[in-house]
């Protein structure tokens, strides 16, 4: 280990400043600092620190998104095994998926990397382990057969364009995760529009997620009645809940996505007002819409809360992409009505909308969007208290 | 007896708390006066190299307020003055004469009735600068009309004295103090405690006693302000160190300006952490020798959160009742980002398993490099007070002293955002950041 520190130590001076390497002094510092933790000291009070760091947050959550991967690979086994009639065991399943997970992962994690270095080098900051969570969530949003190169292209889209340009980590407006995850979603619409079947088959195998059945009914019904109805997959809800169904990779087992919240709420790191506001919101929206469905023939409407919390990338979405620190709303009482707001909105692009069968993603964009402007209103309470008081 | 409930914050388990007991008090031969300890002021030297003084004496005053002085914490020669960059005084050193401290007379006490009257006797006897103010935790200035007047006898910080223990024997001084510091505002004179402590203040008809329960920063100054007696416009509120309240208050009622008080010593590398019998401006360098686990040390003039690093032959500051002493380390441990836990960890965050249950070996280690503030609630959690304190940063970094004041950074201070610096991920110095803003605000006016 000494011969391991004393090399870097050495070959740290080559990147100081006015040293023929000092432009790649981030990378530098970023490998020396994943080996080795570092050495940095207190210079004044607080003369002692706490061992949580920036790199730990984030590989907290990337362990929290494990999980999901492991699944999500024995899912896709699982289906295609169902749609070519063969049966597997359950590790040749996964193997088939990790087959379809790795390289997405891969180039995701190479375009990801390219990018954070590329800036971290011109604009002079240091490399921040928040584009390993960025890339790690990235393919979990993603289908299992997506070709690669558009993985590649919104992986750098997404970096870019949803954090870089705002300054990097700590200044982005919107997740850069969902940044990339909309970006491929209107670039490349016919491998991600959602309706069509997220899972790998034989050529031209086809057929509807569950979003899209009450969403393009052949006859009106309830939206349970047509679940069930669906001979293909079982869309039951204990089905849907365990995650046996098709849809992105990560986002199918809803027990997997809870014990990740309660990880992340556990550790502290990710809030569980907007978690909580999030699901009072979409069942509050839910309900309503439930009493007006007499009133309509759209089946979205129908469909009860609990489906909806089980139905597609909801509870996903909500656990690790709302959550994130930057983009979230960051006052207390900025988190209610930024979790509240996201339930809203995911029902009603769902129901409401019929061009996007899947709304979490959009909903969270938007109130991205929104999250400074209901901070403002929070803050500016706090200060309304102080000028009158001071009157 | 008001009750105050901390929920918010955090008690540091770091190990080599102070027992409840004294060391063998040693031999004090100098002491030092720095007027690095008083912020904002100019100081103006009365005295030079060589001269011989008496204990209380003006020494120096401030060019911005000349009715203030600082008083010689020692009687003998004025043995060497410390100058830094820009002639700025660093340190006024005293041999101590002990014959002629013992010979001195003391001064009379007679009518201290007004406000005026114990002004101009704490003016006039030098001891003024025990008063400081908030906002900007400075001295006070003697023309002011304070809302308020807060001690605090609750220490929570990290390590720090029990003022139940060392102020145990001063009774008498500390009733004069308190009566006599009442006098000084038109408000109510808060006293802070911790339940079950100084029994004998709720007699004292003329003070308002706030009991506070919870973990640290619960029994700081500007916690009270905040919940009791936020500061308004062109407010300022009057405080006092709990262990200056015996030199007050023998001063007041005697006329004898002592400058004895008791400090600790404490820290996971102090082989016996406990309680000292010195005075102010002591030398650390005599307590902490034969006391240390030898070890390359950080020795800290106040406690692990807010105090001043200084060396073997460094002094106590004038404020300050513990010498802090803690590891400087410089360790690397591989891949320390992936360590399960264990009892070498310590974190606010339920992040590593097993951690925080015994006192921790605290060390200078940042324990993580410098990045771009991610906001997960950590200084929230820590944080007491009714202050939105990520925006308030926010504008401090803006400049925007409108939104400063708005967003009310004269709550605040330095000691009261400590926490939030010891927790952040991101180590981000949150003090400085709050300093930073008060300095603008002062220079600006």
């Amino acid at each position: 280990m000494n011969f391991l520190k004393n090399i870097l130590k050495q070959s740290g001076k080559l990147f100081e400043e006015g040293k023929p390497l000092s432009w790649a002094y981030p990378v530098w510092e970023a490998t020396d600092t994943i080996l080795f933790s570092t050495d940095k000291q207190t210079s004044s009070g607080p003369h002692v620190r706490d061992n949580m760091d920036i790199k730990r947050v984030m590989f907290s959550v990337v362990i929290a998104l494990i999980p999901c991967y492991l699944f999500g690979a024995y899912n896709i086994g699982y289906l295609n095994a169902l749609a070519t009639d063969v049966s597997r065991s359950l590790i040749d399943n996964f193997i088939f998926g990790m087959s379809y997970v790795l390289p997405v992962l891969i180039v995701t994690f190479v375009s990801g990397a390219i990018c954070e270095l590329s800036f971290a080098i011109i604009r002079k900051h240091e490399v921040n382990e928040g584009f390993l969570v960025t890339c790690a969530l990235i393919p979990l949003t993603m289908p299992p057969d997506v070709p690669l190169w558009q993985v590649f292209i919104g992986t750098a889209f997404g970096i870019i364009i949803g954090k870089e340009i705002f300054g990097g980590v700590g200044t982005n407006i919107f997740n850069p995760a969902l940044t990339a995850r909309a970006f491929m979603y209107f670039a490349f619409p016919t491998k991600m529009s959602g309706d069509k079947i997220w899972a790998v088959g034989p050529d031209g195998y086809t057929g509807a997620t569950a979003l899209a059945i009450p969403a393009n009914p052949t006859e009106y019904d309830t939206a349970s009645n047509l679940l069930n109805q669906s001979t293909q997959f079982d869309f039951s809800l204990w089905n849907m809940f365990w995650g046996l169904i098709p849809g992105s990779i990560g986002e199918t087992n809803k027990l997997i996505i809870l014990i990740g919240a309660a990880f992340l709420i556990y550790i502290g790191i990710a809030s569980w007002r907007t978690m909580l506001a999030s699901v009072i919101g979409l069942v509050f929206t839910a309900s309503i819409f439930n009493l007006l469905s007499g009133y309509s023939t759209n089946a979205m409407l129908t469909i009860t809360p609990l489906e909806h919390l089980l139905i597609g990338s909801f509870l996903f979405g909500v656990v690790f992409m709302a959550t994130e620190p930057v983009t979230s709303a960051h006052t207390e009482k900025g988190k209610w009505i930024y979790g509240f707001m996201i339930g809203v909105l995911t029902v009603l692009i769902r129901s409401i909308n019929p061009a996007y069968p899947e709304g979490v993603m959009l909903a969270i964009l938007i109130m991205n969007m929104f999250g400074p402007l209901i901070d403002y209103y929070v803050v500016q309470s706090n200060i309304n208290m102080r000028i009158a008081r001071n009157a | 007896m008001f009750r105050l409930k901390i929920k918010k914050g955090h008690d540091i388990n770091i190990a080599g708390r102070s027992a409840k007991e004294f060391l063998p008090t040693q031999n004090c031969n100098s002491a030092s006066l720095s007027p690095q300890s008083f912020r904002y002021i100019k100081p103006k030297l009365l005295v030079k190299e060589g001269d011989i003084v008496n204990l209380g004496d003006p020494i120096f005053y401030d060019k911005l307020n000349p009715e203030i002085k600082w008083p010689a914490i020692a009687s003998g020669k004025i043995s060497k003055i410390i100058y830094g960059e820009r002639r700025s005084i660093q340190e006024i050193i005293f041999d101590i004469d002990k014959q002629q401290e013992q010979s001195l007379q003391e001064v009379s006490t007679t009518n201290l009735s007004s406000k005026e009257d114990i002004t101009n006797y704490m003016l006039e006897n030098n001891i003024w600068p025990f008063i400081k103010q908030r906002p900007f935790n400075k001295v006070a200035n003697p023309s002011d009309m304070p809302k308020s007047l807060i001690v605090s006898l609750a220490n929570t910080a990290p390590l720090a004295i029990n003022h139940n223990f060392t102020l145990s024997e001063q009774k008498e001084y500390i009733i004069s103090a308190l009566k006599h510091l009442k006098e000084l505002t038109n408000g109510k004179l808060f006293v802070v405690i911790r339940p079950g402590e100084f029994e004998y203040l709720s007699e004292l008809e003329y003070l308002n006693l706030i009991e506070v329960e919870g973990p640290h920063p619960a029994g700081n100054v500007g916690v009270v302000i905040n919940h009791l007696e936020p500061i308004n416009n062109k407010d300022v509120i009057w405080t006092v160190e709990g262990h200056h309240l015996p030199i007050l208050g023998k001063m007041f009622s005697k006329g004898i300006f002592d400058p004895s008080v008791v400090i600790n010593i404490a820290g996971p590398v102090v082989k016996k952490p406990g309680y000292i019998r010195t005075r102010l401006g002591s030398p650390v360098g005599i307590h902490c020798k034969d006391n240390l686990i030898e070890k390359e040390v950080r020795i800290i003039s106040g406690n692990i959160l807010t105090g001043n690093k200084i060396d073997m032959e460094g002094y106590l500051g004038f404020y300050d009742s513990s010498i802090s002493i803690i590891e400087e380390s410089f360790d690397r441990s591989f891949i320390g980002w992936l360590h399960p836990g264990g009892s070498s960890k310590y974190s606010v965050f339920n992040s590593y398993i097993g951690s925080n249950k015994e006192p921790y070996n605290f060390t200078t280690l940042q324990n993580g490099s410098n990045r771009a503030f991610v906001p997960v609630d950590a200084w929230e959690k820590v944080f007491p007070m009714d202050i939105y304190i990520n925006s308030l940063a926010r504008s401090i970094e803006a400049n925007d002293i409108d939104e400063m004041e708005q967003l009310g950074i004269y709550e605040c201070d330095e000691e009261d955002v400590a926490l939030c610096s010891f927790v952040c991920p991101s180590k981000t110095d949150v003090g400085s950041i709050i300093r930073r803003g008060l300095d603008l605000i002062y220079f600006d006016a």
